[in-house]
């Protein structure tokens, strides 16, 4: 009997702190596993810099959605560093300027509706591509 | 005596994670900005020279969410120790904060959790301060 074929995601927010992206970007990832429950997996940043082995696995078996939050990417470079190649990168500012969604004035410990709105757009566009990489997985199985 | 702290969370997405998270806001921003510096895990472990500095000058707290110590050991992967590590789980415990009362993916600062949490990270940074 073939052995079932799970079609999932594994989607890599950056998670970082320091800036006011960091908590769109944390924000997003809640709220892309909501959208897609059983589709994503929720990576840590945290413990996939020390490759801890159960995300470790997930990030290895699946494709991968980088969410990168401020210049320096942080999460592009843990999967190069991993030596994965993402199945699709999204970074804030994009979805920022595509969406005219500016974020002045907002603060990284807690989003007003204003905030709330990039958030949203973020994880509508992750979801358009993660239905995208889901899709391209299943015909390329059959 | 050193200058600033660096805090040091693990950033993980549990609740214990973002109690911890919203706790360092406060110390970092209310409590002590200028002895405090806040370290961001990803941009360590992608090199950026701010967080790399951070934990080569100051003596790091890392808060943790769970006992897997991820902060803790980003820090020695980086080829530095952390002075003093902290786990939200154990410090809920001693100030009989509930976690499973909190919700579970943004906790507000003003929330009496965070602000006992921050309270007491804050003491232990202020320990560190204070040694030689």
């Amino acid at each position: 009997m073939a052995q079932e074929q799970e079609f999932k995601v594994a989607v890599l927010p950056c998670n970082g702190i320091g800036r006011l992206v960091s908590t769109v970007v944390r924000l997003a990832g809640y709220k892309i596993r909501a959208m897609r429950p059983d589709q994503v997996v929720l990576l840590s940043s945290g413990r996939l810099a020390v490759k801890e082995p159960e995300h470790l696995a997930a990030f290895e078996r699946y494709p991968v959605l980088v969410i990168d939050g401020c210049r320096p990417r942080c999460a592009s470079f843990m999967c190069d560093e991993l030596g994965k190649a993402p199945a699709a990168r999204l970074y804030v500012a994009d979805v920022a300027a595509q969406r005219r969604l500016p974020i002045a004035g907002e603060k990284r410990r807690g989003l007003t509706e204003k905030g709330r709105r990039l958030v949203d757009a973020l994880a509508e566009r992750a979801v358009e591509e993660i239905d995208r990489i889901i899709a391209d997985e299943m015909l390329s199985a059959l | 005596m050193a200058e600033k702290v660096c805090l040091q969370p693990c950033l993980g997405l549990r609740k214990e994670a973002v109690l911890a998270r919203q706790a360092l806001y406060v110390v970092h921003e209310d409590m002590m900005p200028d002895q405090t510096v806040l370290g961001c895990g990803p941009a360590l472990n992608a090199n950026v020279q701010e967080d790399v500095d951070f934990i080569a000058l100051y003596p790091v707290l890392s808060v943790e969410a769970c006992e897997l110590d991820c902060a803790a050991k980003l820090i020695q992967k980086k080829g530095e120790r952390a002075a003093r590590t902290l786990r939200i789980p154990e410090l809920v415990r001693e100030l009989g904060v509930s976690i499973e009362a909190l919700p579970e993916e943004h906790i507000d600062t003003d929330d009496p959790a965070v602000q006992a949490v921050a309270a007491r990270i804050a003491e232990h940074a202020r320990e560190l301060l204070s040694q030689p």
